[in-house]
């Protein structure tokens, strides 16, 4: 055992050591970029009446007069010691990138539980009722999901809670579940008097991100677990243990389960950064202002601290995540450290 | 060839793929082929703007004038054109690399590793969105974009399945007998891959077509006057409620084409995998 | 995506009169609907040229939707400077005039005695504040912190370097003004280097007031009024430290309210700003107790959150044809909703260092554009009384507008047809004219919008038929660096505040030495002339006369063409009275509001 741990420490160790530096490469081609996408000043500039004077000041200050790789290196020097520089209305780009993480984050992270809990569930059962009733209705959402843009979904949705609202109203229930119970834009607070109260507006607030989020991986996960569910339950020790008459049931979740588990742990992981910047569309449609909404505002504005302090996150949750699933996969499957 | 005729046979007894391939195929002919006698241009707004599906304009016309046809047959063309070079691009890239660094293994395998990396770490949609304000907003910029970080999933892949293929015995007798590495690969590794990397060009089509309308949507895709379906989509996308055959007809066709090629993976997956 | 707007308003100060229709109708009959919203742009309490908060009873909290995001308290540094601040600060800090929704100046009585012109050559103004204005800290509102405005944006204090240290966005106006002084605490006397006649939007459009007393107790200067220009470098360095930087981030010790409301709360992560009662509010007291300010980006979203009850008042400035119908839709719920005309308009600029150096193409090219037909399908379905704009100088309801373009653009394609042959144009096999191997091809770049690419749609089409070939670019960074350098052939763009006319003169004049917003390269005496007596006169009537002669000598050019002025669209549910002012938003009389349900 001990020395498994030190192997996996090792390995862990070896992994940073080559993602670290990939990640200070990411940057200063992400810098060259963000430097090539305009002058974020220009527009002020040409104002008619614009004073030149102080605009010249606050390019200095942004160091825009500079070089981009002289730059590149004092943001980086910054960047290190915990200054990640100020966006063009000179807010700190640390506060304003980590406080709009949390937002996505908050928002993606229950997303993704439950659609990993219902993706897995499906597919197990789509897996052991293969080419039957089940198997088809999964197979057809998965396959639907797939196939409709997130806005579609997340329009159907809001028309539908905008509905349920007005039942809601014409039941009475407001003074329950509040008016408007299910919000189709993001609260302002979710200040409540006790647990039901924060449950019920919870969910409200919730609900409808939280779905369409869900939707696109859920579509993902199910497909995933039901083919690695088939391959698992062709394997050579479930065939066995199943002719030794050990019940369907036990054979299915003692033995076959678990190993199918594997990928899909792994696929969760690995995903996440990507289903993390992909919430951009469910933000924006749902009004949260969270990752998507500073990167809409960065881009049009080319803001280049605000969009490196979003890259440089973003890409750091990818490279903890695959650490994560290369953990995962090494803790649950050993052969995989050897390499 | 005994091989590629079973895989044939077996992709013919998968139902939904073929009706895939015959939704695509039909498809694909009519945006070719409507232009050709359709009487409206696509880019001619002097028609009376939010008529509704009539004799003369069957899908009706939007906002400012445009038909809906026209439109949704021209936004079809450049979807499945992005498609396409995505897939291309991406699966050329990703197969050379992908090989290339399971075959040689050593320096090669860590260099293409290295990238794939870099390419995995750095936001797309971030990337994408910069890109296309520093060249422009053009389909084939977009495609480019898109193949740019699709190369990567198809480069694991193929490393994967090349590494494995290389410690196979007709692969070493190749190499005693004084093979390239390029006609290894070409000649060994590839025709034996040919099933994944199938598979995958047609489901990275798919997730290309999905992306960018989803990059559309938030402003940061194709730039008219280049559309797509995704562009199409978001620009009449308010009108679902009002005036839904703006929105359903290329909402369906999107649909359409994203289900088709799902379901053709599939067939493709199911009749390369069962080993006989 | 944000129109990009290459001119920020900067002064407002005009009489115009916009038409206005409320777009939930009231013909219709819908409950809801027969509410008069034309008659809400005026206060409650305004009377001739005077404004004065109404009384209204005390209510509970009012959530509002904007667009734009709030920046910061000192909206007077660069990056700040933004509608979305705007829109807030409107109700926090005083200003001597009010604009009303119809965009009337109107002097604030809740603060102020007068506002004099006491010499018209040299120009001597006095600002005279009214006895026991204060701060919400308690603080006087005094003469202090008008000088302290005036001295940090006239751009005139250097440093020990010889470099400004103040970084105002903007000194327009106030680098006019040679020297200021207190009289006493409550009079503040500017004395000007040359005549300027929208000296009324000083301290109110251009230049938000901010607490001199913070500034005082956060640097140690003991008096702000006795630092001068060419004062103390050392003392001018320390307060314009604080001024550019200390009032950044959100402190609510030092960002006290003189207006009706005061911030309580920003938050930057959800963008909404929290309002309350001002107890030391000079005016009347009632409205609102509580008003929260949310930014909601997608037009869309405003209407199912309005209609979803999470908020009582949106507002749009760039609303579309879909959501204006699913606000009328809802008329039997109760919404409300208006619209008007932004004070920004779109136009097309003809690059005379290209192919439109020649006349004959630019009157062509005029001809063909036909107007109606695009505010016909892109403006009407939002502003029902939308028509095409007929000049650069006036807008559509301002005293001295004249359409000057009606009988130029839109002729039709034969019109325009026979002014390119009459040239010597000649058709080319596809319907394109040509002459000397050269093809009527031009390109229209513009900055990413909605509307500007339906627009060049729409002109495309039109073009054709009249022979010419357009082509679309859109280059997203066309008004941050490329149209400044002349790089196009067509750009459309929108200058918003072209009633600030002084401000608007070195768009249209011959670009000489210094900056110049003459893109185009339009040099013509005549424009010149008009325009430079128009800024030196004194006489308001003479500079109207000036401007008026300089629109049609631009008219007369074919330099430019304007098309429409932007809509606006807002709506809102249990008001009593909401109007979308163009320069401040929803917010100038929200101390007013009565809650109907």
């Amino acid at each position: 055992m001990g020395e498994d741990e030190l192997n996996l420490t090792r390995y862990v160790l070896r992994r940073l050591a080559i993602s670290v530096p990939t990640l200070l490469v990411a940057t200063f081609v992400c810098f060259l970029l963000v430097a090539a996408a305009g002058d974020p000043l220009a527009e002020q500039r040409s104002r008619p009446g614009a004073n030149q004077d102080a605009i010249a000041v606050l390019a200095h200050e942004l160091r825009l007069d500079e070089g981009v790789v002289p730059r590149y290196f004092h943001w980086l020097g910054g960047f290190l010691s915990g200054d990640w520089g100020s966006s063009i209305a000179l807010e700190p780009v640390f506060d304003k990138v980590t406080s709009a993480y949390g937002v996505t984050f908050g928002l993606v992270i229950g997303a993704e539980v439950l659609a990993l809990v219902t993706g897995v569930l499906v597919g197990v059962v789509a897996a052991v009722r293969q080419y039957r009733l089940a198997d088809h209705v999964a197979t057809a959402l998965a396959f639907l999901l797939f196939a409709m843009p997130v806005f579609c979904i997340a329009l159907v949705l809001k028309d539908f809670a905008v509905q349920l609202n007005d039942w809601v109203r014409d039941l009475g229930l407001t003074g329950l579940l509040g008016n408007p119970w299910i919000r189709t834009s993001s609260p302002e607070s979710l200040e409540s008097h006790g647990f039901g109260d924060l449950v019920v507006k919870y969910i409200g607030a919730y609900l409808l991100p939280t779905l369409a989020v869900m939707a696109v991986s859920f579509a993902g996960y199910s497909r995933f677990q039901r083919a690695s569910m088939l391959e698992t339950l062709n394997t050579d020790y479930v065939r066995t243990a199943r002719a030794k008459g050990i019940s369907p049931a036990r054979v299915i979740f003692r033995h076959a389960f678990r190993n199918a588990l594997i990928p899909v742990a792994t696929l969760f992981s690995l995903n996440f950064g990507v289903v993390l910047s992909g919430a951009v569309i469910t933000e924006r449609v749902f009004n949260w202002n969270g990752m998507g909404s500073v990167l809409v505002t960065a881009v049009n504005a080319d803001d280049p601290y605000l969009l490196m302090g979003w890259i440089v996150l973003i890409g750091a949750t990818v490279v903890v995540a695959n650490l994560v699933a290369d953990v995962c996969y090494g803790v649950l499957d050993p052969r995989i450290r050897v390499g | 060839m005994r091989r590629g005729r079973l895989v044939l046979r077996r992709f013919r007894r998968h139902r939904l793929a073929m009706a895939g391939v015959v939704a695509l195929a039909v498809l694909v002919l009519a945006v070719l082929i409507v232009p050709l006698w359709w009487p409206h241009d696509y880019g001619d707004a002097s028609f009376p703007p939010f008529v509704p599906p009539n004799a003369e304009f069957p899908l009706g016309t939007n906002k400012i004038g445009l038909d809906m046809l026209a439109q949704i047959v021209r936004g079809t063309q450049l979807s499945l054109l992005i498609a396409v070079t995505v897939s291309i691009v991406a699966t050329t890239l990703g197969v050379a690399l992908g090989s290339l660094a399971g075959y040689r293994r050593g320096f090669t395998d860590a260099a293409v590793s290295r990238l794939t990396d870099l390419f995995l770490i750095v936001p797309q949609i971030a990337v994408a969105a910069i890109l296309v304000k520093v060249f422009d907003g053009s389909w084939f910029t977009v495609a480019l974009i898109l193949s740019a970080f699709y190369w990567t999933q198809s480069a694991r892949i193929t490393r994967g399945e090349a590494m494995s293929l290389a410690q196979r015995e007709f692969v070493e007798s190749a190499r005693a007998a004084g093979a390239g590495t390029a006609r290894i690969i070409t000649r060994h590794l590839l025709p034996n891959m040919t099933g994944t990397i199938a598979v995958n060009a047609t489901l990275a089509v798919a997730q290309a077509v999905l992306l960018e309308a989803g990059l559309s949507f938030v402003g940061l895709g194709v730039q008219l006057p280049d559309t797509s379906l995704g562009r199409i989509i978001f620009d009449n996308y308010t009108q679902f409620s009002g005036r839904p055959w703006l929105f359903f007809w290329p909402f369906g066709v999107l649909v359409l084409i994203s289900l088709a090629l799902n379901f053709i993976g599939d067939g493709l997956r199911d009749a390369f995998d069962a080993r006989t | 995506m944000r129109r990009s707007r290459a001119v920020r308003a900067g002064s407002v100060l005009t009489a115009a009169v916009l038409a206005l229709s409320a777009c939930s109708g009231g013909t219709d009959g819908k409950a809801g609907a027969n509410v008069d919203v034309n008659a809400m742009k005026t206060g409650k309490l305004e009377s001739g040229d005077d404004y004065k908060l109404a009384e209204a009873p005390e209510s509970e909290e009012v959530k509002v939707g904007v667009d734009d995001s709030f920046t910061s308290y000192n909206a007077n540094v660069p990056g700040a400077g933004h509608p979305g601040a705007n829109a807030v600060l409107t109700t926090v800090l005083a200003k001597p005039f009010e604009l009303d929704g119809a965009n009337k100046v109107l002097l604030n009585r809740d603060v102020m005695d007068s506002v004099t012109v006491l010499a018209k050559d040299p120009q001597v103004v006095q600002w005279k504040i009214k006895a026991d204005v204060k701060w919400s800290d308690g603080r006087p509102w005094s003469c202090r912190d008008l000088y302290l405005s005036w001295l940090a944006q006239s751009g005139l204090p250097k440093g020990a370097d010889g470099k400004p240290v103040f970084t105002p966005g903007d000194s327009g106006g106030f680098n006019l003004v040679d020297s200021a002084a207190c009289k006493d605490e409550t009079t503040f006397e500017a004395h000007f280097k040359k005549p300027y006649l929208d000296y009324k939007g000083l301290f109110s459009t251009t230049g938000w007031v901010l607490p001199s007393h913070i500034l005082e107790a956060k640097t140690g200067i003991p008096d702000v009024t006795a630092l001068t220009p060419a004062g103390d470098p050392a003392a001018l360095k320390k307060a314009a430290d604080f001024w550019n930087k200390g009032w950044l981030e959100f402190n609510p010790e030092l960002m006290p309210a003189s207006g009706p409301y005061k911030l309580v709360a920003v938050d930057k992560n959800a963008e909404s700003v929290t309002l309350e009662k001002n107890p030391q509010w000079a005016g009347a007291k009632g409205g609102p107790k509580k008003i929260t300010v949310r930014v909601i980006k997608d037009r869309n979203e405003m209407a199912s959150a309005l209609e979803n009850g999470e908020i009582d008042v949106v507002s749009s400035s760039q609303p579309d044809e879909s959501v204006t119908k699913k606000l009328q839709g809802l008329a039997g719920k109760g919404i409300v909703c208006g619209s008007a005309q932004l004070l920004s308009f779109e136009h097309l600029d003809f690059n005379y260092k290209r192919m439109f150096g020649d006349v004959v193409l630019r009157r062509a090219f005029m001809a063909a554009v036909d107007r109606k037909a695009i505010v016909d399908k892109l403006i009407k379905p939002v502003y029902a009384d939308a028509q095409p704009l007929g000049s650069v100088q006036f807008f559509q309801g301002e005293p001295g507008y004249q359409d000057r373009y009606g009988a130029k653009s839109g002729l039709g394609p034969e019109a325009a047809a026979k002014i390119l042959s009459d040239a010597g144009w000649v058709k080319d096999p596809d319907g394109i004219f040509a002459k000397n191997g050269k093809r009527f091809e031009v390109t229209i770049t513009h900055a990413a919008s909605e509307l500007r690419t339906s627009t060049v749609q729409l002109i495309t089409t039109q073009a054709k038929q009249a022979g010419i070939l357009v082509h679309d670019e859109l280059d997203p960074k066309f008004t941050k660096g490329r149209a400044q350098q002349g790089g196009y052939d067509i750009a459309l763009f929108a200058w918003s505040q072209a009633p600030f006319k002084a401000e608007g003169a070195p768009v249209y004049k011959s670009a000489g030495n210094g900056p110049s917003q003459n893109w185009q390269g339009l040099s013509d005496p005549k424009v010149d002339q008009a325009f430079t007596t128009a800024v030196s006169t004194t006489d308001p009537a003479e500079a109207a006369r000036q401007y008026a002669a300089a629109d049609q000598a631009i008219a007369d050019q074919y330099a430019t063409l304007p098309l429409y002025a932007a809509p606006s669209l807002w709506a809102f549910r249990g008001i009593d009275r909401v109007y979308l002012q163009s320069y401040n938003g929803v917010l100038w009389n929200v101390g007013e509001w009565a809650r109907t349900s």
